[in-house]
């Protein structure tokens, strides 16, 4: 008798152990990596925070429901220190290791373009936050099937600011100065001067400089001589500063706008009235409206405020929870496939990952007036 | 006709930047007969030492432009006491001195970088943003007066060579030191004099480039494209360093103007290869030993 009732005591226990496992399943686990020590650590820190909340919140209200079964979401985050070798360690680890079914971050294109083939053997699809470099996703004309990101890319603002400057600012002639030495610049310039053209307008100077000059006038006497409705300057703070400063001492008048690399403290106070009425790109407004939400529960829980990261990586969570609604299974494949037709609206702006190029393409860019010397968002706006 | 007067006006702008630099390059490769490429840092430290003087010490411009280049010749000095002069007692070979000259460089930059920082400051505002307006043709204040200061600088240092004992006894040393020394004539205190005097016209420009393009660890750097300007007009010639600055700005100017900004410097650049293959001296450079 004592016999029996152990076996079925034990019998019990097993049945128990065996109930908990079930329930464990129903976790899914969700990789993060980025800098959490190291020159970039508060953006790491401000992406894995953001990620914890989002979850802990998802959970809260009862957990995600993927091909009928509901599940609670896990995230295991790994510092690779901002190095790219780090980066390809901490893949492999998150997914032979952890088993994660997708993977958050990085937000640097350096880290993000060398985990490819490990994504590739492991099938797991990894969404990149604030890596801008084509590259990241699409390789010598070649979409990398798992990898996906949730910003625009570099080239993408050139076209933004052309529709802007065309449709909205009413403008018909623009010069171009640009850095020639600069890939960066070089991308904004060739994708300005394309789309505004298209639109109708008339490319009337196309100037170029190298980084490290700073005397610009000799671009800017030519430029100021085809009289041009707008100057488009797709080159960091410093350069925009010396070169806004130079026009407006040659009698120039025209409103300058400029890409991502305009905004800084120091715009303000090396260009001065030089750069007022100014306009320039950007990924979000730190004022819109639809970001105040996140901004404000962020702030609340954490005590500092959000940096621009943590927005996108917000948007990098919908896009992911999106997917696993849709998903057939609960598998980095079947999330991959479902994250190819992502069309969900972010608190950065419409997300519609495109299959071809695995970029949300359209994606709204915010619009930046200088106005008395403080960043004033205008609107948000796509190229078409 | 309004764009060519106006890229003429913005190439006499350039090059009078590129000459205040260059005549201190001249100065010092005529007594030394090596490229002194610590020039550059210490043209940034006078950038540095006016704009601390006026936002710091709330010095009035004239002041602080004293302090800048006071304390550059002084810091010119000091440098050829401790980088320069060990070599000149040891008779050590011309790229010893060049290569003491880069580390000095390398040094001044980054301890800039390590105590101020790397950050862009900004010069109170002394003249004006406002350019004086001859029909079409914009002319800067800050480049009218940084043109005419330069001139009445550079006349001075001619002045002070041509007519003063000092002066005298800087060109025995230039023609040839040991002789020079032969003579009487204490080197190694024409040396001093000749280091402060290139320190005080570093201090000048770098005043007026901190005023022009603001104050950073690098702007050190623009110093190669003036280097390259001594070359042209002639190492060791102060009115040829002047004189190539000047063609360097125009020619400049002009490609970006009217042939490609692309080429800007490719064009500029062939031509004065060009220049220095049927004049290996420069414009007017006399020596033609091989010198670095």
């Amino acid at each position: 008798m004592r016999v029996r009732n152990i076996v079925a005591a034990i019998l019990v226990a097993l049945v128990l152990i065996s109930c908990g496992g079930a329930q464990k399943a129903d976790v899914i686990k969700v990789g993060w990596f980025g800098a959490l020590t190291g020159d970039q650590a508060v953006w790491g820190n401000n992406e894995f925070n953001t990620v914890k909340m989002l979850f802990e919140e998802i959970n809260a209200a009862g957990g995600v429901t993927v091909a009928g079964k509901v599940y609670t979401l896990e995230a295991v985050g790994y510092d690779n220190k901002g190095d790219a070798q780090e980066a390809v360690n901490v893949v492999r680890r998150l997914t032979s290791q952890d088993k994660v079914i997708a993977i958050l971050g990085p937000n640097a294109s350096g880290n993000a373009i060398p985990i490819a083939p490990i994504l590739e053997s492991a099938k797991v699809p990894d969404i990149a936050t604030v890596a801008t470099n084509p590259k990241v996703t699409v390789l010598d004309g070649k979409v990398k099937p798992y990898n996906f990101r949730v910003c625009f890319i570099d080239p993408y603002q050139g076209a933004v600011a052309a529709g802007y400057a065309y449709e909205v600012l009413g403008s018909r002639k623009a010069a171009v100065l640009y850095d020639v030495s600069d890939d960066y610049s070089q991308g904004l310039r060739q994708f300005f001067v394309e789309n505004f053209k298209k639109l109708g307008g008339e490319i009337v100077a196309d100037e170029s400089f190298k980084s490290g000059d700073v005397d610009f006038r000799p671009q800017l006497s030519k430029i100021k001589s085809q009289n041009p409705d707008i100057i488009f300057m797709p080159y960091f703070f410093k350069e925009v500063a010396l070169s806004a400063n130079q026009a407006r001492e040659l009698g120039m008048t025209q409103v300058m706008m400029g890409g991502d690399g305009w905004p800084s403290e120091q715009l303000i106070s090396m260009g001065g009235a030089a750069v007022e009425g100014c306009y320039f790109v950007n990924h979000l407004d730190y004022d819109d409206p639809d970001v105040a939400d996140y901004k404000a529960r962020y702030l609340k829980k954490y005590g500092i405020e959000t940096e621009l990261n943590g927005y996108l990586v917000h948007d990098a969570v919908l896009m992911l929870v999106d997917a696993l609604k849709r998903a057939d299974k609960p598998d980095g494949e079947s999330v991959a496939k479902a994250l190819e037709s992502t069309n969900i609206k972010g608190i950065t702006g419409k997300i519609a990952i495109s299959p071809e190029t695995h970029n949300p393409e359209g994606k709204d860019a915010a619009i930046i007036k200088i106005i008395g010397g403080k960043y004033k968002f205008q609107q948000k706006y796509a190229a078409k | 006709m309004a764009q060519f007067l106006q890229q003429m006006v913005n190439g006499l702008s350039i090059g009078s930047v590129y000459a205040l630099m260059a005549v201190g390059y001249s100065l010092v490769y005529s007594i030394m007969n090596f490229s002194n490429f610590a020039h550059g840092g210490v043209i940034m430290f006078g950038a540095y030492f006016g704009f601390f003087a006026m936002t710091q010490l709330k010095l009035p411009f004239p002041a602080a432009f004293a302090v800048a280049f006071v304390g550059t010749a002084v810091l010119a000095v000091v440098i050829e006491r401790i980088a320069y002069k060990p070599l000149r007692e040891r008779n050590a070979p011309f790229l010893y001195f060049i290569i003491s000259a880069m580390g000095a460089s390398i040094f001044l930059e980054n301890i800039i970088i390590a105590t101020i920082g790397p950050t862009f400051r900004t010069y109170p505002d002394v003249f004006g943003r406002t350019s004086i307006s001859l029909g079409s043709v914009a002319i800067g204040r800050l480049d009218l007066i940084m043109f005419v200061i330069s001139a009445v600088c550079l006349a001075g240092l001619v002045l002070f060579i041509e007519k003063t004992k000092i002066g005298r006894a800087i060109q025995a040393s230039a023609y040839n030191m040991k002789a020079a020394a032969l003579m009487g004539v204490n080197t190694d205190r024409v040396v001093m004099i000749v280091f402060a005097l290139g320190g005080m016209l570093a201090g000048i420009a770098g005043v007026f480039f901190g005023m022009k393009y603001t104050v950073y660890p690098q702007i050190g750097n623009i110093t190669t494209k003036s280097f390259v300007a001594a070359v042209f007009g002639g190492l060791g010639s102060l009115p040829g360093a002047v004189l190539g600055s000047v063609l360097l700005g125009i020619i400049e100017t002009l490609v970006a103007g009217y042939l490609s900004s692309q080429f800007r410097d490719l064009i500029a650049f062939v031509i004065l290869i060009g220049v220095l293959v049927f004049r290996p001296t420069g414009i007017m450079g006399k020596t033609t030993e091989d010198k670095a």
